[in-house]
């Protein structure tokens, strides 16, 4: 047996014998991940708008003819954003203090301008320069397009009932409108000749276009339509996207402060000065702490995969977990697992005390994980420096060993960063873990 | 006198602190040193140098590498019995495990207890007794009675005597003079420097 595996099976024996603190290492990291499931789903949660009413829109608006219930349409658009009616003072209050991400204002003349359909109205948003800036600004884009898509739609019906006044005739305000029915009507009594048949012809030409003039407009209104079909997808708690986060955090967790703590142990216990009497290199030292982080974030990770595997196969989840990919990701876990252990040997040496290590490793675990959440549009630098950190690399290493179609370029990708930031820190830690005995 | 280790010119730096001035130390067969000085002279440093498990800032440790260390707290694995942390050393040792069982026989230790639940003299002979797995012809002790009882005194004081007996050579660190007559040499540090070194006809 190599001196390694000697030393794994140690650490591996010791940490059976300390029930409450593996409980709290793999049950720690687990409960992490799903808070941070939690706020990344609140962050997928309706913002607060606020809707300033400065015209004082009637509960009944008559737009071209068509009646409008002015609350019923916002509640029906106004899926993506929670709508606060609020007073233009409260709302730039609410604005400056964060409680509304969004001000949407209606202004005095909005209903006069709207009537004339001779120029676009306009509703006036006013956004913090935050994050969600960019995200709440699309939804109330969204929201402007619907509101369009319902006014089209009325527009649309009182332009169809003038053509259809001129198609069959009726009362127009005082006119009494003769319809092309009767004009056809009262041309087939006359006494037929060149022109009458000229007249009736031209009156069975315009019956065919008027015929088709609902869907010309309906068509030139909506160009493209988005069909949207009821599908059995995942939901968002059980997204390929949420279980890489999942087991990259808990893995990060796992291996930084087992790595952490395992190193520093040496030092607590006092073997640190026999191991380094030429019975273990401090290479190996460092190599057996990178395999307990390996093994021990394998056996977890393997559990939560295989658990959230099942969930998704009993609920019948289109797309379920695909199981000949779990030796993949396996081996990305170790990997991963692998080089944030070496990180976790590094502190382990750095701190010098297992207390410390283990307090050390939660203060910096935290931040790192954050950072690989950050999206790249929200913070480039939170992004880049993210980039030469382990766990943006094992989340995208685990998304795609589990649901690309063809993962083999990102997993090569993502691989060369993992080896690459993973020699910096071996070459780290060997060299802090020289001066643990002194 | 055959010189079984020999320390030349060793020193040890902390930051701007020299715990060990530049230090010429040589352990010959048959020798029983005894380093004397009061706290921090540098003892338990030119020990623990001596023994390779503590880097030197300079100088050179030269000679027989089968080397005991007995360090002044004891080190091993407080979660794993005393058998499973003689084993694991014997495994790093590549020594055999009946030499585990010779050991666990000689020093009466409860083998399957975790050493962290083991009474103080207890634990400080397993520290003992892993010092010895490797048959060592160099055996280092630091302060190695510190926390024993007479009965068990006279226990280490056989173990040096074994060592002594074979030609290995002893060396170990005091601050009890009476101890002093176990050897046949006595070194005193002070202040990280050797400001004695006399031979004495006191063992055997």
């Amino acid at each position: 047996m190599t001196n390694v595996a000697v030393l794994l099976r140690k650490d591996l024996t010791v940490l059976r014998r300390s029930p409450l603190l593996l409980v709290a290492l793999l049950s720690y990291p687990i409960v992490i991940a799903l808070l941070v499931g939690l706020v990344a789903g609140y962050a997928n949660a309706k913002p607060r708008v606020a809707w300033v009413d400065e015209e004082g829109l009637p509960p009944v608006v008559a737009v071209g003819g068509h009646r409008f219930h002015i609350q019923t349409v916002i509640d029906q658009v106004s899926q993506q954003v929670t709508l606060v009616k609020l007073s233009s003072r409260e709302a730039a209050r609410e604005l400056s203090n964060g409680k509304v991400v969004a001000t949407i204002t209606v202004p005095n003349g909005f209903l006069a301008e709207l009537g004339t359909t001779t120029s676009s109205p306009q509703l006036v948003l006013r956004t913090t320069s935050g994050g969600l800036s960019q995200r709440v600004t699309e939804q109330v884009q969204s929201l402007v397009y619907q509101l369009n898509r319902k006014l089209q739609a009325g527009f649309i019906a009182a332009n169809l009932r003038e053509v259809q006044l001129l198609e069959h005739g009726g009362k127009f305000g005082s006119y009494d409108v003769l319809g092309l029915d009767e004009m056809d009507g009262t041309l087939a009594t006359l006494p037929q000749n060149e022109r009458v048949a000229r007249l009736r012809q031209f009156v069975r030409i315009a019956r065919l276009a008027l015929a088709q003039t609902g869907n010309a407009l309906h068509a030139t209104a909506n160009p493209i339509s988005l069909a949207q079909p009821k599908h059995k997808g995942r939901t968002w708690v059980l997204s390929a996207q949420v279980q890489s986060y999942g087991i990259a955090l808990t893995v990060t967790f796992l291996a930084l402060l087992l790595a952490a703590g395992a190193t520093a142990a040496e030092r607590d216990e006092g073997t640190i000065g026999r191991l380094r009497r030429g019975l273990v290199s401090l290479g190996e030292l460092v190599a057996s702490k990178i395999a307990l982080a390996a093994v021990v974030g394998v056996s977890l990770a393997a559990g939560i995969a295989v658990l959230f595997g099942i969930v998704v196969d009993v609920g019948g989840v289109q797309g379920g977990q695909p199981w000949p990919r779990l030796p993949l990701l396996l081996i990305g876990v170790a990997l991963a697992a692998a080089v944030i252990g070496a990180a976790g040997a590094l502190l382990g040496a750095l701190a010098r005390e297992s207390r410390a290590a283990s307090l050390l490793a939660v203060l910096i675990v935290l931040p790192v994980v954050f950072l690989g959440l950050v999206p790249r549009g929200a913070l480039s630098a939170a992004y880049w420096v993210s980039r030469f950190l382990p766990f943006s690399h094992a989340v995208a290493w685990f998304s795609a060993a589990l649901y690309d179609t063809s993962p083999w370029r990102t997993l090569g990708i993502e691989t060369l960063w993992l080896l690459g930031i993973g020699a910096v820190l071996w070459l780290l830690a060997r060299r802090a873990v020289r001066t643990l005995s002194a | 006198m055959t010189p079984l280790l020999r320390a030349v010119g060793v020193t040890r730096r902390y930051g701007d602190v020299e715990a060990l001035a530049p230090t010429d130390v040589e352990l010959g067969e048959g020798e029983t040193v005894a380093l004397v000085g009061p706290n921090g002279a540098g003892k338990s440093t030119l020990l623990a140098i001596l023994a390779g498990a503590l880097e030197a800032t300079g100088g050179r440790v030269e000679g027989d590498r089968r080397v005991g260390w007995v360090p002044q707290r004891p080190a091993h694995y407080a979660r794993l019995t005393a058998r499973e942390n003689l084993v694991l050393f014997a495994q790093l040792e590549r020594v055999g495990s009946e030499r585990v069982d010779a050991l666990l026989e000689r020093f009466d230790l409860p083998a399957d207890r975790p050493s962290g639940e083991l009474s103080i003299g207890n634990r400080q002979r397993l520290n003992v007794a892993l010092s010895l797995l490797a048959e060592p012809r160099v055996l280092l002790l630091d302060e190695p009675t510190a926390s024993l009882d007479p009965v068990q005194r006279r226990r280490v004081w056989e173990v040096v005597g074994d060592v002594h007996g074979a030609g290995g050579a002893v060396c170990f660190a005091t601050q009890n003079v009476e101890e002093v007559v176990h050897a046949n040499r006595v070194i005193a540090l002070q202040h990280g420097r050797v400001v004695g070194d006399t031979v004495e006809a006191a063992f055997g």
